[in-house]
């Protein structure tokens, strides 16, 4: 049998949604639910092989090309960007980007820069670029709803999925940005040299959405 | 303050033996290649003006640029492409010169990429730029036979070349009436093969013939039946025109002996402003990015003010060079054929036995210890199997 195709997955949600999937396929994935503390794991009856990686690590590897094909958000795509095919929209993982204030305050109106705190500064930058306004934005690591809270910044850009957190924090969304899901995404050489493959994992993964 | 003065610039490095052997056995099998088709060296500088790069012909990312300024405060690039050096000369030097122009090129070029992403700054590129000629179908199939001879020097089995054509993606956009934006805006989706948001934009547009064609533009890939395939979804002359070359282009290198190893993808849809043609890659297995570009660019010459067609290809000779470590197929360094040890007072007769055995076409080491002892024990240290000792007569021993 031909060099199993490598998948890498980004770990947490939605490696459990794509393992979910295979296994809908109908792939043997005892050896990713067992994993302990393994990080690449065989699914031998897909000839795929299972990489597990933090989701900007997964669009490096299949950048790379050390992986073949990856699963990862689009929040994480948009962050990153990069050069590699962005085949499917897998349709778990749904949430969105939004722009999200102190409840009743006003960020779109006076004069004054507005800052805005986010763990996603390129995706911030292009959306305020597209409307020709300059923000300051400043990169947090954790949880970002703190920064208005604190009065560091005046809003936030950051994943929204219920809205809840916001809610219970006081904030509010203001303005939707982009839906963001699952992607499937290849790399541009595997495509081309392992073609007949990928297709069929993209057709059995299509038949079982 | 912070000195730097022990390590390189963020995506450079220095080349230490093997890794200078791999990349001078790949720039001479090219050198040789391309000597061997009538090609001819050419160097450029390795800064240029900024000009050269920005217009609308040849659009330069501004934020890939390594940018410094003159005596006179003019801005000065180091060279991001070869090509254009190219261009630039051929319009300018060369312009009374008879065509067509074989002219070859091996030299780094530099692009400002993104921090800790893994990717060099400065990249050794080798390439091949066809000028004029009348008949065009003829200079591509040169240099595509050129390109695939290139990846097969490197792979024998391992690569493929891949073929498209600007035109078919041009052709179809121009049907619509777009926005240079939208065109955009669709050319990067189907670059990237994104069906889920080219569905969702094209949509957005209107569905006819054409948007139904462009969906369906990113899985033009696969076996020679592809271009069937287009032919079926949308032709009009033009489309029918481009489809046909495709197909000779593909019947033409097969008869090459190259069956199995040309693949057709009408998505090549990169610098569309700069390729006017037929544009291909080149792809080795287990390297994660094409390891060769090329195409034909028909209006690059005629806007530094001298019209002539051209097609041409460049090859990352470091990724192919690294490709090779990894198989086993580069050189390894070999120990020298001897060292040579001249006792006290017989250092100039040392020196002169190794002059002679190095003009006679041999590898020597001239030993820099004042005992035979310690020069034996570092010619075994070093794999040297032969220690050559020089004084009232000439020994030699094997070690």
């Amino acid at each position: 049998m031909n060099k199993p195709l490598r998948i890498a997955l980004t770990k947490g949600r939605l490696e459990k949604d794509t393992v979910g999937l295979l296994e809908k396929i109908g792939f043997d994935c005892t050896a990713i639910r067992e994993k302990g503390r393994k990080l690449i794991l065989p699914v031998p009856d897909g000839n795929l092989e299972v990489v597990l990686a933090k989701a900007n690590d997964v669009i490096t590897y299949v950048e790379h090309g050390v992986c073949d094909m990856g699963v990862v958000g689009k929040d994480t795509i948009q962050e990153m960007q990069g050069k590699f095919y962005e085949l499917m929209d897998l349709g778990f993982g749904r949430c969105r980007f939004a722009l999200a204030t102190k409840k009743g305050s006003t960020f779109y109106g006076g004069y004054s820069v507005k800052t805005v705190a986010t763990k996603y500064p390129n995706i911030t930058r292009k959306h305020f670029e597209s409307k020709g306004m300059d923000v300051e934005i400043i990169k947090i690591e954790g949880s970002v709803e703190l920064a208005p809270l604190l009065e560091l910044a005046d809003g936030i850009v950051d994943i929204v999925e219920t809205g809840t957190t916001l809610k219970e924090n006081g904030l509010e969304v203001i303005e939707d940005i982009c839906p963001i899901s699952a992607r499937l995404i290849v790399n541009t050489v595997s495509m081309k040299m392992r073609q007949a493959e990928i297709e069929n994992f993209v057709r059995l993964v299509e038949k079982n959405l | 303050m912070k000195r730097y003065d022990l390590i390189t610039p963020e995506g450079t490095r220095d080349l230490l033996f093997e890794d200078c052997l791999a990349r001078r056995k790949v720039e001479k099998t090219l050198a040789d290649l391309f000597k061997g088709f009538g090609y001819s060296e050419v160097v450029t500088p390795g800064i240029e003006f900024y000009d050269a790069f920005s217009g609308s012909t040849r659009n330069f990312r501004q934020e890939s640029l390594y940018k410094l300024t003159d005596s006179k405060g003019r801005l000065i690039v180091l060279r991001p492409d070869t090509t254009i050096p190219i261009a630039r000369l051929t319009a300018t030097r060369l312009k009374e010169a008879a065509t067509p122009l074989r002219l070859y090129y091996i030299q780094s070029v530099y692009s400002n990429n993104a921090l800790l992403k893994g990717r060099s700054d400065e990249v050794v590129q080798a390439g091949i730029e066809l000028i004029g000629g009348e008949n065009h179908k003829r200079a591509d199939l040169e240099v595509l036979c050129t390109a695939v001879e290139a990846l097969a020097s490197f792979d024998k089995e391992n690569f493929r070349l891949e073929i498209g054509h600007i035109g078919y993606f041009k052709e179809l956009v121009a049907q619509l009436d777009l926005d240079e934006d939208t065109v955009e805006e669709i050319r990067m989706l189907i670059s990237s093969k994104n069906y889920p948001a080219l569905n969702d934009l094209l949509d957005e547009i209107g569905n006819n013939e054409i948007t139904g064609a462009l969906k369906q533009l990113p899985s033009l890939f696969g076996g020679v039946e592809v271009l069937d395939k287009a032919s079926d979804i949308y032709a009009n002359d033009k489309i029918t025109g481009i489809l046909y070359n495709l197909r000779e282009v593909y019947d033409r290198l097969s008869c090459l002996g190259y069956e199995g190893k040309i693949s057709v993808d009408l998505g090549i849809v990169s610098h569309t402003d700069y390729y006017t043609g037929i544009v291909f890659k080149g792809y080795l297995s287990e390297v994660g990015q094409s390891v060769l570009k090329g195409g034909r660019y028909d209006n690059l010459i005629g806007s530094f003010g001298k019209d002539l067609p051209a097609v041409g290809f460049g090859v990352n000779v470091d990724s192919v060079a690294r490709h090779l470590e990894r198989i086993g197929e580069s050189p390894v360094s070999k120990p020298v054929d001897a060292l040579i040890f001249g006792d006290k007072g017989y250092v100039v007769e040392a020196m002169a036995h190794a002059q002679k055995l190095v003009r006679g076409g041999a590898k020597v080491e001239h030993s820099l210890f004042n005992t035979y002892e310690e020069t034996v024990a570092y010619a075994k240290s070093k794999g040297i199997g032969k220690v050559i000792r020089v004084g009232s007569d000439i020994t030699e021993e094997q070690v």
